[in-house]
């Protein structure tokens, strides 16, 4: 993408003022969108991006600027403008870049850009007709196709030289349900680290129905009541609960300042001793792998905690310095538009011993959130809430009527240490994650777990 | 080469391949951002980026591309795009390049004077700011985020119709997220302010702002779970109708996403809730001469005193309802094809303020931050519940803060509920558009706390 000896030249222009790391990243991203509203193709868009972002640290300070040039002028000139910000003498830093072969954890076989676009419109219209058809309730229908390759390349004046490509693609089927006035929708977004060979493997029909089933359960389902109690999560997307009660607490971004509820925590018990969680961004071919991430380190399988004992933090290269730790392979960005700092990739609850049926039957009332839409939280105070996108009332240790509109809130550390179930079921399901340094995609995933209580935000009263 | 060249180049070869009105979008924008922790500069970021974008008619069907290589060698891939992609379009709807507008209102939204601040002015403020917050209180712990930023953008459209438009403007920002902490109990404040003159950010103010807030809510518990009268505070409702601006949008009424079609002239809201879209008013961060396709923008209350008075139109919904653009016609960035966005959107503010508001409830629940908007609320049923942050109001007077509730309601009930709107008008962190409201207080909604 650029030559040895510019990126040399580039990186050294970086450190002329002090810096004691200079690191450039360049990114040619092929973007591929096209939205079917009522069976029909409403709008596309393809787009490039092209972009390159120099970094440079200084103990724990930082700095980033970034351009869509090219040129050895630009660059030069944007490495010495960033690091006009620090002042100090040259040190001399001899830079020389020796290339790594990646090998890409993520195979894709059919190239997403060769494939004709009447053909992904194919796939839209198969998920728009058996999603539309579902019943005569659903009364609309939109559909999204996505695809992107993203080439990246990274550098920095350690010697590090990699280069790789991401292939994504994902699907979104959003149902909506209309009776006597009212609308409901369901939503699913399968996606993987896949080229077009995703579609044609994917259950298209399923995910469609599933959609579609949702939006007509959810319309004629009553509120959901409110207050304290106990609360079963299903497999898959329901794992959004650890990615917003902890997930986000163990990213070093808020760990290296002590911002985080779970700063200075390792060694100690956070979670009850049925909850093991894990990141891992090398699984092949899922939503939020990747081979190495956005600093050039090799996605790896991180244990976040075992048994309810915290042993790690997400750490990228500038916090880690902060923190005196290691990197773990989770420095990513939505674009070279943002500076890189520890995400989450595929972050799940692992599997446990119960069977969803044992769990279910050993539940005398709560509520059982089987799809659940996404959430946020705060690092600094623990409190995280996420919406249920389908729900039902749990009585005598049966799935009884479904519930629309809750929401689970609660504080990461409770939470923890109040999964008293976790099932043998273990599933994951695709997301998008917004944070500093933008949307990425990750996955989500768990096996069925119950909590002994939660506050659900209802509109009806108690149970 | 120069940018009308470029796009001349890109209009020329366009024809050669077979479109036939042709459309261009291009900007360019510079920014900086500050962000201080612990007294020090931690991250000094700097921008330059530019990206452009084509969409052209191709056998009567709209397509378009863009690209962030903005120079010859990306105009065949351009083009090829944009004919590949409005070979797939189905839709009915027809999508129309705009010659032009008889007259354009001026709106001046470059400040020059901001891009004469020295940078050394800025680091200063952002460092005053941090200081100030941990100055202010033994119990601020920490200073979680605290960040200065400014940046400036051109964006130029021009079209095979002998449409040119140029549009300038610039903006500052910063926002502080402190942190209070008393035993075991942790909250955290926030304040910002946007505008383009920097002279109007005060350290000290903004500080205190958050460090408020924060100190606040310490002692927080939840209430009992039932159905209250809630004030909801002007940052907090302007949030709210943030994410319901969607179903304002006569795109989503079409195509049977809106509660709201078949509603026009209809009294959808209390008597005293007006709703205003004003691309003119004074100070406004998402004001413009001109929208995303080019047309002129105008003035126009969405609700008034409770009814409904037009959906906001583009050329092609409007075309399709028979009636004229209402100019809201939006396009974020060269990215984004053509949607429909507020300008400056806002509920016109009442005659009381909130303490007076507060006086005469008698038991209820003001909400000063509502969570998980993202999540926590359905725009097409119109159904929410959300986490929330805030504080009980007992005999007139404000008793205890309150957390770990969620507020939950219908917004189509809501606007029909709403006893009393405050004369407290406040905006949000702008984006495509700038959305405010006053404090609101509503009949009812279910909390669910203990």
């Amino acid at each position: 993408m650029l030559n040895k000896s510019l990126i040399e030249d580039t990186l050294a222009a970086a450190l002329s003022t002090g810096g004691d790391f200079a690191e450039i990243f360049v990114e040619d991203r092929t973007n591929n969108g096209i939205v079917m509203i009522g069976g029909k193709v409403e709008s596309t868009m393809s787009g490039r991006d092209y972009g390159i972002g120099i970094r440079i640290f200084k103990g724990f300070n930082s700095v980033y600027a970034y351009t869509n040039k090219f040129d050895k002028d630009t660059l030069i000139d944007t490495a010495k403008k960033a690091a006009k910000a620090l002042t100090g003498k040259n040190p001399n830093i001899i830079i020389d870049l020796t290339k790594t072969d990646v090998k890409n954890i993520n195979p894709v076989k059919i190239d997403p850009s060769k494939v004709e676009k009447t053909k992904k419109v194919q796939v839209m219209k198969r998920a728009y007709d058996t999603a539309f058809n579902y019943d005569e309730l659903i009364t609309q229908v939109t559909i999204s196709y996505t695809d992107f390759t993203q080439n990246i390349m990274v550098a920095n004046s350690e010697g590090l030289w990699k280069e790789d490509t991401r292939v994504r693609s994902r699907l979104g089927i959003s149902s909506v349900a209309s009776k006597n006035g009212e609308m409901q929708s369901g939503f699913l977004g399968p996606g993987a680290s896949r080229g077009y060979e995703f579609f044609e493997d994917l259950d298209i029909d399923y995910y469609a129905r599933e959609a579609s089933r949702i939006a007509l359960t959810m319309i004629n389902a009553r509120y959901s009541p409110g207050g304290r109690m106990p609360v079963i999560i299903d497999k898959g997307f329901g794992g959004v609960i650890f990615h917003e009660a902890c997930g986000h607490g163990l990213e070093a971004t808020s760990v290296a300042k002590g911002l985080s509820v779970f700063a200075g925590k390792i060694g100690q018990q956070i979670a009850s001793p049925l909850v093991t969680a894990i990141d891992d961004g090398s699984m092949p071919n899922q939503w939020g792998s990747y081979t190495i991430d956005d600093e050039g380190t090799q996605s790896r399988r991180n244990v976040l905690i075992e048994k309810g004992i915290l042993k790690g933090y997400l750490v990228d290269k500038l916090n880690g310095r902060r923190m005196n730790m290691d990197v773990t392979g989770s420095s990513r960005r939505q674009s070279y538009r943002f500076p890189p700092t520890s995400r989450m990739s595929n972050t799940y609850i692992d599997k446990g011993s119960s069977t969803p049926e044992e769990i279910i039957a050993n539940t005398e009332r709560g509520l059982y959130a089987k799809h659940m839409g996404g959430g946020s939280v705060n690092p600094s105070t623990g409190e995280f809430n996420f919406a249920v996108m389908e729900g039902y009332l749990i009585e005598n240790g049966k799935i009884k009527e479904p519930v629309r509109g809750a929401t689970l809130i609660g504080k990461g550390t409770e939470v923890l240490n109040k999964i008293d179930m976790v099932g043998n079921n273990l599933d994951q399901g695709q997301g998008m994650c917004g944070s500093v340094s933008g949307s990425i995609p990750a996955n989500v995933g768990q096996p069925m777990i119950r909590v002994s209580e939660l506050t659900v935000g209802g509109r009806e009263g108690g149970l | 080469m120069d940018i009308k060249a470029l796009i001349d180049k890109i209009f020329e070869k366009g024809r050669a391949s077979g479109l036939e009105d042709m459309e261009v979008y291009y900007s360019a924008g510079t920014s900086l951002t500050l962000k201080v922790f612990q007294k020090e500069l931690e991250t000094y970021n700097l921008s330059e980026g530019e990206g452009l974008s084509l969409r052209g008619v191709y056998r009567g069907k709209m397509g378009y591309s863009y690209t962030e290589k903005a120079d010859e060698s990306s105009i065949d891939r351009l083009v090829k795009d944009v004919i590949e992609n409005a070979t797939i379009i189905d839709s009915d709807d027809e999508e129309v390049i705009f010659e032009g507008s008889k007259e354009y209102k001026k709106v001046d939204s470059f400040n020059p004077s901001l891009s004469e601040v020295r940078e050394e002015e800025k680091i200063e403020f952002v460092k005053k700011l941090e200081e100030e917050a941990f100055n202010l209180d033994d119990r601020i712990v920490s200073v979680q985020s605290c960040v200065y930023g400014d940046g400036s953008g051109e964006t130029i459209m021009s079209n095979t119709k002998g449409l040119y438009l140029r549009d300038k403007s610039n903006i500052a920002y910063t926002y502080i997220s402190v942190v209070a902490k008393e035993g075991e109990d942790i909250k955290t404040g926030l304040a910002y302010r946007t505008g383009n003159d920097f002279n109007k950010f005060y350290a000290k103010e903004i500080a205190r702002e958050a460090v408020e807030e924060a100190l606040a809510l310490l002692g927080a518990s939840p209430v009992k779970s039932g159905d209250y009268k809630v004030i909801i505070r002007n940052s907090a409702a302007a949030d709210l109708l943030e994410a319901f601006t969607g179903i304002f949008s006569a795109e989503a009424v079409q195509k049977n996403l809106s509660l709201l079609k078949g509603k026009l002239n209809e009294k959808i809201a209390s008597s005293v809730f007006t709703l205003v879209d004003d691309p003119y008013m004074e100070g406004g961060l998402a004001s413009r001469s001109f929208d995303g396709e080019g047309v002129a923008c105008k003035y126009k209350k969405v609700i008034d005193k409770g009814v409904l008075k037009t959906y906001l139109h583009n050329l092609k919904t409007a075309k399709k309802d028979g009636v004229e653009t209402t100019g809201n016609a939006g396009k974020d960035s060269y990215k984004s094809s053509i949607g429909i966005s507020p300008s400056n959107f806002y509920v016109e503010k009442g005659e009381r303020n909130l303490n007076d508001m507060i006086a005469d409830t008698d038991k209820g629940i003001l909400i000063t931050e509502l969570q998980g908007l993202h999540s926590g609320l359905n725009s097409i049923s119109g159904d929410f519940s959300l986490a929330a942050l805030g504080f009980l109001i007992e005999e007139g007077k404000i008793s205890r803060p309150v957390d770990q509730i969620t507020v939950a309601g219908n917004y189509f009930e809501m606007l029909k509920n709403i006893e009393e709107i405050g004369s407290d008008l406040k905006f949000g962190l702008p984006g495509a558009a700038y959305i405010g409201s006053p404090s609101l207080k509503i009949k009812k909604l279910s909390i669910a706390g203990e």
